[in-house]
């Protein structure tokens, strides 16, 4: 491969037309596109023959919780109306600092929504992988987990040792044998492999 | 009560500058033998500037600036939470704190933020927010930090300069690059890039009392970001001294993108 271009921001990478589409850390101004990261160019040519210009930089990228990712998240607070939580991740990114999210009592999961009882889904300290769903108030973020693919991952049981998951509804202490109800996912790796946004 | 945490001086105290003549003679020449008071040699000459991006390991981006000997630090943090309850926006923050260090000025400066810190803060901030692309972090804020160590005048474009070199170090999304220039309109010249002591010339008898421009500037884009100007002088004389800034601002922005295009070279290298 040829050097790297590195372009830095407000610098124009080409025209804009039908073939060329701008990508990430780009954006468009008066038919051109311009860089807006200071990084190296990338041209991505796709199926129908159209070129992608994105600009990638080798810093961590700037991350925030944005509708539709999936995002993985602790459980603080479960009160009977909703869940809060402290989103860490975004996708596989990690984030510095967590964001703050919510996920109310209809969103934990898709069938009988009227008959959820938070407790019985989520308790503190569980991990959770949720997708956001709003981005909610100004105080928190809104998600949900009505996916299989959704729910908790991590938990620890009331003797602490970590939750083996035994059905979508239960989970089992290995060390107690007692069941404890949780809203499990079903983790898939090619799932967790498709979160890549 | 007396207050028993610091030492308390005489009760006669004098600055030590009053015995520095050189510091003193606030006379109203900006010249002598046809040279500047720090010995540049024209109006329109900028000092000598040195930039690096990426020196504070802690903040997401960070850079440091000098102007001959100015010296200005600046770090970025975030995206993160708006902290403060306030409404809902789909657009993020920028919060920016100007701070001289107490060490910077011939007077020493306090620790608390004081009015002319606000000040700044507040003009480093209109400078910023038309180059950031807020929408890039909904909800969120980046936090601007910028310490002045030296304060040789000139300190906003300094620090205009230097925090968005550190915000696009950081990787926030950007429309462009913001540089900045400062201008000393003193009697009939207009002095670029003013020292300390240029900036604190007395007014030349019979002229206008004169004043200061500093022109933040997106050169790619050729748009004003921020326009900061006090003093009092003619319309036709203002324009000319930011014309002049605009024309620095031009040289500056290839040493602005340099400094941006070596660090992510070294960076790149070094993983």
């Amino acid at each position: 491969m040829a050097a790297p271009m590195v372009k830095v921001p407000g610098q124009r990478l080409a025209r804009k037309d039908e073939t060329t589409k701008p990508g990430t850390g780009t954006y468009e101004q008066n038919g051109f596109i311009y860089s807006s990261l200071a990084g190296c160019v990338q041209k991505e040519t796709s199926s129908d023959g159209s070129v992608q210009i994105s600009v990638i930089t080798d810093v961590q990228q700037t991350v925030v919780p944005s509708v539709e990712a999936i995002v993985t998240a602790r459980i603080t607070n479960v009160t009977p109306r909703f869940c809060k939580c402290s989103i860490l991740t975004v996708g596989k990114i990690p984030l510095k600092e967590p964001f703050r999210g919510m996920i109310r009592k209809e969103d934990v999961r898709a069938t009988e929504k009227d008959k959820v009882e938070t407790y019985k889904c989520f308790r503190p300290g569980d991990i959770v992988v949720a997708r956001v769903l709003s981005l909610g108030d100004s105080q928190s973020y809104l998600l949900t987990t009505a996916e299989n693919e959704l729910g908790v991952v991590i938990a620890t049981s009331e003797a602490g040792a970590s939750l083996v998951p035994i059905s979508w509804c239960k989970m089992q202490c290995p060390r107690t044998l007692a069941e404890e109800f949780r809203k499990v996912a079903r983790v898939q790796q090619e799932f967790l492999q498709y979160t890549d946004t | 009560m007396p207050d028993t945490r610091r030492i308390t001086g005489p009760e006669e105290t004098q600055s030590p500058f009053a015995f520095c003549p050189q510091f003193l003679a606030q006379s109203a020449e900006a010249f002598s033998d046809g040279k500047r008071r720090d010995g540049r040699k024209a109006e329109a000459d900028h000092r000598p500037v040195f930039l690096k991006a990426g020196l504070i390991s802690q903040a997401k981006g960070s850079a440091f600036a000098e102007l001959d000997k100015t010296k200005v630090v600046c770090a970025v943090y975030g995206p993160h939470e708006v902290a403060r309850r306030e409404d809902f926006s789909m657009q993020g923050q920028i919060s920016c704190e100007v701070k001289f260090a107490p060490f910077s000025c011939r007077v020493r400066r306090q620790h608390v933020q004081d009015g002319r810190e606000k000040d700044l803060s507040t003009q480093l901030l209109e400078a910023l927010e038309p180059a950031v692309r807020l929408d890039s972090f909904p909800k969120s804020q980046v936090d601007v930090f910028v310490t002045v160590l030296e304060n040789d005048g000139s300190a906003l474009s300094a620090a205009i300069t230097c925090a968005s070199l550190a915000l696009a170090d950081a990787g926030i999304e950007m429309y462009d690059l913001v540089v900045a220039c400062t201008a000393r309109i003193h009697g009939t010249s207009i002095l670029v890039d003013p020292s300390f002591s240029e900036e604190n010339l007395k007014t030349v008898s019979g002229e206008k009392p004169g004043g200061q421009v500093t022109l933040g500037f997106m050169p790619s884009l050729r748009q004003v970001s921020a326009l900061c100007y006090h003093g009092d002088t003619d319309l036709d004389v203002l324009s000319q001294a930011t014309q002049r800034c605009q024309d620095t601002c031009h040289k500056l922005y290839q040493v602005v993108q340099d400094t941006l295009v070596k660090s992510v070279e070294q960076r790149m290298n070094n993983s």
